[in-house]
């Protein structure tokens, strides 16, 4: 079994009168034990250069595409870019067919958190895959990891 | 303007043949800006465990296409608890005691809003958003 920690720091020493300080480690685990995640997609990089949304994480990529099927799968996101101006907008099919956004991830933007997908068929219909859509034309790098069971 | 950041650094000794040793930091900024977020709410609160829907973080309409950022904590010690968080019932996973999460929120619609569901035992979590403002109720 493998140890993974995740751990995640938020400071602000003026965003109010007084200081915030937020840490947490987390060790990722299967869903229901304390036995380590042990799979990974290792870290991605992929370079977008239009508008389009496009799949970043495709379910059907996966050997036996139940694998993060209501279960304990994270996912990490980062925008490599330095641009303040522009995001990436990451989204997430909600079972339905529909994309549901997330959020923006500006340069130097990352994002983590719990993937419990369900792959329901090879036509993407109901995947609930993770799409992003860039905010403009110009070069941006994203970076990627999943790690699931 | 204020200035806060947040971390993130994941590491494993064993869950590759090399290490894995990652770490980034952004800086919390208003939306397409160098203008550091000046707001917060932040709270800790039992959810019920009768796997109904609650809403975590209402969408508010002076925060869609903002540069909101949200952490959720499940603060539960009992690995089979869980949480299920969704943005308007589209499910993006679920989040067992001790784990985190830290995502933006642009809150693409009033009907965005950050919910949760707690299957079958009463899950405490704790919460932070950082934002640019929210739209008041009257009173």
């Amino acid at each position: 079994m493998a140890t993974t920690t995740a751990t995640i720091t938020l400071a602000s020493s003026d965003i109010a009168d007084n200081s915030i300080s937020i840490s947490n480690t987390a060790t990722l685990t299967k869903a229901g034990s304390t036995t380590g995640l042990d799979q990974t997609s290792g870290l991605r990089r992929r370079t977008f250069t239009s508008m389009s949304t496009v799949k970043l994480i495709d379910l059907d990529h996966y050997q036996d595409q139940t694998l993060t099927e209501d279960k304990a799968a994270k996912v990490y996101i980062k925008n490599t870019g330095t641009s303040t101006a522009e995001h990436v907008a990451v989204g997430i099919q909600n079972g339905a067919g529909a994309l549901e956004e997330i959020g923006w991830l500006y340069g130097g933007d990352w994002m983590f958190f719990p993937y419990s997908a369900v792959w329901t068929s090879a036509a993407h219909a109901n995947n609930q895959d993770i799409d992003v859509t860039p905010s403009s034309t110009d070069s941006v790098t994203l970076e990627y990891m999943i790690i699931h069971e | 303007m204020a200035t806060t950041t947040a971390t993130i650094t994941l590491a494993s000794a064993d869950l590759l043949s090399d290490s894995l040793s990652l770490s980034s930091t952004t800086t919390l900024y208003d939306a397409g800006t160098t203008t550091g977020l000046t707001q917060y709410d932040s709270g800790r609160v039992k959810i019920p465990g009768d796997n109904n829907i609650y809403v975590l973080l209402d969408s508010t309409a002076a925060a869609v296409d903002k540069g909101n950022r949200v952490y959720v904590v499940n603060k539960n010690t009992d690995e089979t608890h869980y949480v299920i968080v969704s943005i308007d019932e589209a499910v993006l996973g679920r989040l067992y005691g001790g784990d985190w999460m830290f995502i933006p929120w642009s809150q693409a619609d009033a009907a965005a809003n950050l919910e949760i569901k707690a299957p079958n035992e009463v899950n405490t979590v704790e919460y932070a958003i950082f934002h640019e403002g929210r739209t008041f109720t009257g009173a």
